[in-house]
């Protein structure tokens, strides 16, 4: 397709990136699901292209703590991957796997950054390899890393990423469910525009 | 409650006499605030990146060079002095500690040197700074005296 913004995708383009979504998530959803021992399932996909503005209300009140574990992706598909988790949904995760929920965010001890860590990771690498194999494309992931803050400025890291060349991002969205439950997380993945391209030319999109 | 003037993402915002200037959670984002205090006028902007690399870009107010001097031809216009200009800056933390040679990990440090390097070209002084570290800030700043407060998550707030 060739194209240099976002915004010029098509809606079969968007389509293609919510199947890829759909699907990346799914495995996702089955990888916390048997490490949580718990029903996990994802929403379907949201495919969005937002100014930077828009991105940070999107996902939530940029003054509110999350944890995030970040992933830089580099190969033939560039760009980020971001697992946001609420307070309620780390302390979901923390219950389970560790019996404890924590007063407060910024007393994590080692363990609990451990274990959030690790579900980050196992999360994104189930999402990143369901995907590329689908689209037979090589991925390489960087080393996975944690922070607990303030949501807005854990999106500027993807947004300072993704502004260099553009006024807006592409976030490809979805949120689990465990046992029902809808606890407020987040999985991003924010592809740069020229992997894009690649992307559609091996799915033969033209 | 005084009238909030809300500051988005590589965006600018100015206002005269009264009410607060915000701009929310800066992680690797620096926010710069200008003061004239002799005739109250003040500007708070939020860049995301230190320099301006392609030119068909539209928006200034997102990098260090153009935003800064976008923002101090405006000023200027309303009568601001440069002279005058009381400059403070917040941000520029390194929230992930990201390995790797992408300079997606040092973006913040990047940013707070292109700031300092060009206000200083630009002949101003930042009066008081508070970068780095691997936490977010809100920014706040109080156009009726000119105050500068930044908060943090499980953090005091503090003045500038």
């Amino acid at each position: 397709m060739g194209i240099k913004t976002y915004e010029e995708m098509n809606e079969l383009e968007i389509d293609i990136l919510k199947e890829i979504g759909s699907i990346g998530g799914g495995n996702a959803a089955t990888a916390l699901s048997s490490m949580m021992n718990a029903k996990v399932n994802m929403s379907l996909p949201k495919v969005e292209i937002l100014d930077f503005n828009e991105a940070l209300v999107n996902v939530g009140d940029p003054e509110e703590v999350v944890a995030a574990i970040l992933v830089e992706m580099s190969g033939e598909l560039g760009g980020i991957m971001l697992f946001i988790l609420t307070k309620e949904f780390s302390d979901e995760i923390l219950l389970r796997m560790l019996g404890k929920t924590k007063e407060d965010f910024f007393e994590l001890e080692e363990i609990d950054s451990s274990v959030l860590m690790e579900i980050g990771n196992i999360v994104i690498s189930s999402y990143i390899t369901a995907m590329a194999s689908l689209v037979n494309m090589s991925v390489e992931l960087s080393v996975p890393q944690l922070a607990v803050n303030m949501l807005g400025g854990i999106m500027s890291v993807p947004i300072a990423m993704m502004g260099q060349h553009s006024d807006r991002i592409m976030m490809i969205t979805g949120k689990f469910k465990i046992d029902g439950k809808a606890l407020n997380s987040n999985m991003l993945l924010l592809p740069d525009v020229e992997s894009l391209n690649v992307l559609m030319k091996k799915l033969g999109v033209e | 409650m005084e009238k909030k003037i809300s500051v988005g993402i590589a965006d600018m915002k100015m206002t005269r006499q009264e009410g607060i200037l915000i701009t929310y959670a800066l992680g690797s984002c620096i926010g710069v605030s200008f003061y004239d205090p002799m005739i109250k006028l003040g500007a708070l902007l939020h860049i995301m990146l230190p320099e301006k690399s392609g030119a068909k870009d539209g928006n200034v107010f997102k990098f260090a060079d153009t935003g800064i001097r976008e923002t101090l031809r405006k000023l200027t216009a309303f009568g601001g002095s440069k002279s005058r200009m009381v400059c403070k800056i917040a941000g520029g933390a390194k929230m992930f500690e990201m390995k790797g040679n992408g300079g997606l990990g040092n973006i913040g440090e990047r940013n707070a040197q292109n700031v300092k390097r060009i206000l200083m070209a630009e002949g101003l002084r930042v009066t008081s700074e508070d970068v780095g570290a691997n936490y977010a800030r809100t920014m706040l700043l109080d156009v009726t005296t000119g105050n500068v407060y930044v908060r943090s998550a499980g953090k005091p707030e503090k003045m500038l």
